[in-house]
């Protein structure tokens, strides 16, 4: 899995390409915690090139949804593949964090 | 015994119990399809290899042990197979020191010395396993029907390696479930007794020498993908189960040397064959495992651990997000035990090992019954990790049962079995309703959430269900058209359901909020569609899942078809036939 991070508008964006399955959902959280580490607590996983998430990838997003939930901090989910949209929604996780269609619908919601 | 009492070092010469002079070789595997164990015996008068193995390397390996002990004294070479399957030969077909009837001379019991020496890919189950069989000389065809007609008379032989033996058949009689047997004694001393054991195949043998008995496949021959394989007879394996039962009674033997994997006790064997007999008497009618089934169970196995993978993430997905709301009440224990409700990582990993294993097997060309065996191994392990109950007390029960229906319906495919289907007359529209009225409304009222309010016990179950149970179509707009008084249809109720939720939970999952459900009929058959706005459409895995619910659909008696128009708008069409 390729793992991307840029900052723009405020909010850092880690984009992915590949699974996030059991062998790279911990490099997943390591950037993840390394953005937050920083005091980036607007974070927003582009999934644009994810086709597939294992369990152990849902628990990486609830980890962060967990760190990520003082007032003022922002956490979603853009682009998602009609797959890992599927999987989010039937477990039930799309009432936990907002999911955008775009980079640029979730980044305008943000401001 | 050098290695406790049911153990042989491996690789070691070592005194067979029970069997003064003669001595054994273990050479021993871990379980796999693609070669046996293979046990070397010398004694005196003989070299004798029981089950060469489906490697050249294995072969090669034993050559070499072979060649030590004939410079220490030479000695005629045997090569005896407790059965013909290519998993216990294979290996010498192009190893010279076997390959010519001079050197070692080949034993098989009579049916599979016709099977090799015709080149016969059903019976060595070559054609299965997609490998040629180039037609071998056996130099001894064991228990024939022609020294069977002369019992108890000692026939002997002097064959093409020089070696000189004496067999003596004993047929089976009324008196003892013991099945035929022959006495084959080499030279003056060791004698090895040939039981003849049909049921994993026609021509499996047992073999006793001393306090040792081997038993080639009969631990695995009610196994799934094992059971129905060319020449497999569940009446001659009961059978056979029976004379070997009856033979380990007596006590006189102590080692059990099976065909593959680690050597077992003799009261462990006595265990182990009795579950086998068990299973055995499960499995009549079962369908013969040929290539083309193999190659029908491969795809099912590709299908079905597609959905696999997608239900079993969900209902992780599901524990942890109930889990993540208990925290967020505070309710941290409670949610740190659910964990223990299901193994994500250890899930993540088994589908995993499935994904690598097919995609490597597609990139070789490999053969289709491996695959399904793979699928078969990892949901057994699946299945044993299931906690159907008490996940069915916090997620939605729907979708456990689902999910054990899933493993349970790849499991008896690969039995040989037709996949279950009860077709009962039923009320379509009724049925219909009723499904969407309960993936709409949750499963536990407010009032039920209410009157729990005292117990605390109840309260805690009843919150855990309403927060794991989120109704499907909740936030969904669901319109019947058309759908009118009683259409009796004649379909298998469960799987109907089953297909219809995959449907729905299909057109939500992809980000469907409005689906209409309408009806035509027709004379002959009721025409259900159900159409959703989603925002887009699976890709990946779109064709395997569709031939997954084509298959579910055809279980429930009906004929499925999909279509997404130019507006998005996708559409399930399912037709069943209608009961006047």
């Amino acid at each position: 899995m390729e793992i991307t991070t840029a900052n723009r508008d405020s909010a850092t964006i880690i984009s992915l390409a590949g699974r996030v399955d059991t062998a790279t959902a911990p490099a997943l959280e390591q950037a993840i915690n390394k953005e937050i580490e920083l005091g980036h607590r607007n974070v927003l996983l582009n999934f644009s090139g994810v086709s597939y998430i294992s369990s152990g990838g849902l628990r990486v997003l609830l980890a962060t949804a967990k760190k990520l939930k003082s007032p003022g901090d922002k956490f979603g989910i853009c682009s998602l593949s009609a797959e890992v949209h599927k999987v989010l929604k039937l477990a039930g996780f799309t009432s936990i964090f907002s999911i955008y269609p775009s980079e640029g619908e979730a980044l305008a919601g943000w401001e | 015994m050098p290695a406790g009492n049911d153990q042989l070092d491996p690789l070691v010469w070592q005194p067979v119990p029970g069997a003064p002079g003669a001595q054994i070789y273990p050479l021993i595997r871990k379980i796999d399809t693609i070669s046996s164990n293979s046990y070397l015996i010398q004694t005196p008068d003989a070299i004798i290899l029981i089950d060469p193995g489906g490697l050249p390397g294995q072969a090669e390996q034993l050559v070499r042990v072979i060649t030590d002990c004939r410079k220490e004294k030479d000695r005629p070479v045997f090569v005896i197979l407790t059965h013909a399957h290519i998993d216990h030969f294979l290996g010498i077909q192009d190893i010279p020191a076997f390959a010519y009837i001079d050197t070692a001379v080949l034993m098989v019991q009579d049916a599979g010395a016709s099977a090799l020496e015709n080149g016969d890919g059903g019976l060595t189950q070559g054609d299965l396993l997609n490998v040629a069989i180039n037609p071998m000389k056996v130099g001894l065809h064991l228990l024939t029907p022609g020294r069977k007609e002369t019992p108890h008379l000692p026939v002997d032989l002097c064959l093409a390696n020089g070696g000189r033996l004496t067999i003596t058949a004993t047929p089976a009689d009324s008196s003892s479930p013991l099945p035929d047997r022959e006495s084959v004694m080499f030279g003056p001393g060791t004698t090895i007794e040939c039981y003849h054991t049909p049921g994993h195949s026609p021509d499996s043998i047992c073999i006793r020498i001393g306090g040792l008995l081997l038993i080639g496949d009969m631990l695995f021959a009610a196994n799934p993908g094992i059971a129905g394989m060319v020449g497999w007879s569940q009446e001659a394996l009961v059978r056979s189960l029976s004379g070997i039962e009856t033979l380990l009674s007596k006590g006189e033997i102590t080692i059990i040397c099976p065909g593959h994997g680690r050597l077992i006790s003799a009261p462990d064997a006595e265990r182990m064959l009795a579950a086998v007999r068990t299973d055995t008497l499960a499995l009549a009618n079962i369908a013969e495992l040929n290539r083309d089934r193999a190659v029908q169970a491969a795809a099912f196995a590709e299908d079905c651990m597609e959905e696999v993978n997608e239900l079993f993430t969900i209902l992780a997905g599901r524990l942890y997000y109930v889990s993540y709301v208990l925290d967020e009440l505070g309710e941290s224990e409670t949610a740190a035990e659910l964990g223990a409700l299901i193994h994500g990582d250890a899930i993540d990993e088994l589908l995993e090992t499935f994904r690598l294993f097919a995609e490597e097997h597609h990139q070789a060309g490999g053969v289709s019954i491996h695959l399904a065996l793979k699928a078969g191994q990892v949901i057994a392990k699946l299945k044993r990790t299931f906690k159907k109950e008490e996940l069915s007390r916090i997620v939605d029960p729907t979708l456990v049962l689902r999910a054990e229906r899933l493993l349970s319906g790849y499991t008896t495919m690969l039995r040989g079995f037709s996949p279950p289907k009860e077709i009962t007359v039923t009320d379509l529209p009724a049925l219909i309703e009723m499904l969407v009225a309960g993936l709409s409304i949750p499963s536990c009222s407010d009032d039920d959430v209410l009157s729990s309010a005292d117990d605390d016990a109840a309260f805690a179950r009843i919150l855990l269900s309403r927060i794991g149970t989120r109704p499907l179509l909740e936030d969904v707009g669901v319109a019947l058209h058309g759908v009118p008084a009683p259409v009796s249809v004649a379909i298998d109720r469960d799987q109907f359901t089953d297909l219809l939720t995959y449907i729905l939970e299909d057109l939500v999952g992809t980000g469907s909020d409005q689906i209409g459900i309408a009806m035509e009929i027709t004379d002959s058959s009721a025409v259900v569609t159900v159409s959703g706005n989603a925002s887009s459409s699976c890709d990946q895995g779109n064709q395997k899942s569709m031939r997954f619910l084509s298959g579910l659909c055809e279980r429930a008696g009906g004929l499925l078809s999909r279509d997404r128009d130019e507006t998005g708008l996708q559409t399930y069409t399912i037709q069943v036939s209608r009961v006047i």
